[in-house]
């Protein structure tokens, strides 16, 4: 890619922001270190030039504009991203996915929850953990895969939690979605007013689950809990079995930090070693 | 390292191959006549870089809005355990109920090596293959492998395979849209030979501990219904596909032969300076490229980079034109030779006569429409 004169405005600069971002990922994963690096020093170029447009403008508009516009919503203190997880995932009782935890925030809870906020979350509790174990009253921790005992991809689980709830085997994705589905229609039910985000959230359970099919225009909570019992009942021994015997795996192989993050491969070997 | 291989890593020059993916794969079998496209297939060469570097870069790319859209319906169908596609498979193919075991094999232990998710892969699907009822129903991201033209080709079949009633099938998770039940069929045509590929890479896997004929010859194809974010599921009998595929693959091994009818000094390599300019200058690039034949139509313009070299390479040929055209006028190669063959000017030899019949025939029709009009 040549270098363009400067673009003066920042919509042509943020387009070249993502040319570049994309071009960055191309040859990430095409395995071009040198073209990725060189690449990336262009893009922060732009995101300098960028930096100063904004600035600029910002200068330009100081004096006409009359009021700031608060950064906090108008309903209140806005609370840390992992208190707005831990809040979800309390209500769910289940390692989930962001999607369904952000879903979930913004069907019961107030102030947004932003999806790209949690994306680090699981790196920086561990960090957090490490440097100082037990320090705050809970971490944000992540599901252990059953069979190796590693991090399961995309989840999200609470320290408090027993081990049995923080390991995921074969049959627990299905089993703890079903889980949440009667959680989620409990709140409903519990609910004052009806929340169009979380009658949207309900829905999407019911419209999966065998016997909770919405009948009118709402899914009815009653309906969907009950039709999720009735499977979880088909799956729920077997699925105990699994992780009881996994947590047992996990209190015998790894340490505090190991059964909180999940333990990454190590050289090829039979157990797994403490942690990573 | 066998000599064929030798030659291809330095007509490639000093970058690794690029690797081989279902797409690449469902590719040879359209074009198989193209010499071209065979050996830098084979060599592995980045072909949108040579044929950018040659001064014709390719029309296409997919867009970073159809991959974020791609991607995103995927993770929803996905979600929750396949929670979506589990709906699908229960209603519309009898998933019993119980039947619900994810194994996720995009990572494992949180490594994302090849190596390693391939034998996890292998583990997990053949010992699901070998034992009963507590064997596994969804695999998501598995990864199988497939030797092409004497290379190892990963393949992560865009999907999940699972079991139902004791069949593997491949699931494809593709973003266009069925419409009333209906999609573009050239994208539901490619869906099913990449599911092929899919299907092949699978069996082989399976042969080993005799699974393969649990392999499924139908594919699941989970699209977006009508104009909603709702998957819908089809069914794709892919064993025409396989057929082809299976015969595409065994004449790769003629490459041995493609390869040796070149010099040895013929290079496509795209070493780059410090700006990332490829070092050797077009012309260079575009000369060495001519010296393999080519078999350019119409098609290649949807599935090969090097596509607007060879067009223009074929430009006032016939084949240029299309396949169809190409086999009616058979021995007739340039279009101003059919012109001079239709108007008479030129005398058609014993090749050329059926295709100077047509022609005539076809420019007296069109004199008499374009006389009546007149």
């Amino acid at each position: 890619m040549y270098r363009r004169a400067v673009a003066s405005s920042p919509e042509a600069l943020e387009q070249r922001i993502d040319e570049l971002r994309a071009a960055i990922r191309h040859a990430a994963t095409a395995g071009d270190r040198a073209r990725a690096r060189e690449l990336r020093a262009q893009l922060r170029a732009a995101e300098s030039d960028w930096d100063s447009a904004v600035a600029a403008l910002e200068r330009q508009s100081a004096g006409a504009a009359a009021q700031q516009v608060s950064a906090a919503p108008a309903g209140g203190p806005l609370l840390p991203v992992r208190e707005q997880v831990h809040q979800a995932l309390t209500l769910v009782g289940v390692a989930a996915a962001p999607r369904l935890i952000v879903a979930v925030h913004d069907a019961f809870f107030s102030g947004p929850l932003i999806a790209a906020r949690l994306t680090s979350l699981r790196r920086d509790e561990e960090r957090s953990f490490r440097s100082a174990p037990y320090a705050r009253a809970y971490y944000l921790t992540a599901a252990l895969t059953a069979d190796l005992l590693a991090p399961a991809r995309g989840l999200l689980a609470v320290s408090t939690w027993p081990l049995e709830r923080r390991v995921i085997g074969p049959l627990s994705p299905r089993v703890d979605y079903l889980t949440a589905a009667i959680a989620v229609a409990s709140s409903v039910r519990r609910l004052p007013v009806t929340s169009a985000d979380a009658d949207r959230l309900l829905w999407r359970f019911a419209v999966n689950i065998p016997g909770a099919q919405p009948g009118g225009r709402r899914a009815d909570p009653e309906t969907v809990a009950r039709a999720a019992c009735a499977e979880l009942d088909v799956h729920a021994a077997q699925d105990q079995a699994h992780r009881q015997a996994a947590a047992a795996r996990a209190r015998a192989q790894l340490d505090d930090a190991g059964q909180l993050f999940g333990s990454r491969l190590q050289a090829a070997g039979g157990a797994m070693s403490a942690s990573s | 390292m066998s000599h064929t291989e030798a030659r291809l890593d330095q007509m490639r020059g000093a970058v690794p191959p690029r690797p081989h993916n279902a797409r690449t794969i469902a590719a040879l079998t359209s074009n198989p006549g193209c010499v071209r496209r065979a050996i830098l297939d084979a060599a592995g060469v980045d072909k949108p870089k040579l044929a950018a570097a040659a001064g014709f870069p390719a029309p296409f790319g997919q867009s970073r809005f159809a991959i974020t859209r791609g991607n995103a319906f995927e993770a929803q169908v996905k979600a929750n355990g396949c929670a979506e596609l589990l709906r699908l498979l229960r209603e519309q193919l009898g998933l019993p109920v119980p039947e619900v075991s994810y194994d996720d094999l995009e990572e494992v232990a949180a490594s994302r090596s090849l190596q390693l998710r391939h034998s996890r892969t292998r583990q997990l699907l053949t010992r699901a293959a070998g034992s009963g009822t507590d064997a596994g129903t969804l695999f998501d991201h598995p990864l199988l492998a497939l030797e092409v033209g004497g290379r190892l080709a990963y393949l992560e079949p865009d999907l999940i395979a699972f079991r139902l009633r004791g069949q593997f099938h491949v699931v494809e998770i593709k973003s266009f849209a069925a419409i009333d039940g209906q999609a573009d069929s050239g994208k539901v045509a490619a869906a099913a030979i990449q599911s092929a590929v899919y299907v092949l890479a699978l069996r082989q896997l399976l042969a080993d501990v005799g699974g393969a004929g649990l392999v499924a010859d139908e594919v699941f194809l989970i699209c977006p219904e009508n104009f909603s974010n709702q998957p819908m599921a089809a069914r794709l009998d892919v064993r025409k596909e396989l057929t082809v595929l299976r015969r595409q693959l065994s004449r790769l091994d003629f490459i041995a032969e493609l390869v040796e009818a070149f010099p040895p000094g013929i290079s496509f390599d795209l070493e780059a300076d410090d700006a990332g300019v490829p070092r050797r200058p077009a012309a260079e690039l575009a000369d060495a490229l001519a010296m393999l034949p080519a078999r350019y139509m119409p098609e290649c313009l949807a599935s090969c980079e090097v596509c607007r070299f060879c067009r223009n390479e074929a430009q006032a040929t016939t084949a240029a034109l299309g396949r169809t055209v190409r086999e009616d006028l058979g021995g007739v190669e340039y279009v101003d030779t059919a012109l001079g063959l239709a108007s008479g000017d030129l005398e058609p030899d014993l090749d050329t006569e059926d295709a100077a019949a047509i022609l005539q025939t076809a420019a007296r029709m069109r004199a008499e429409s374009l006389g009546a009009a007149g």
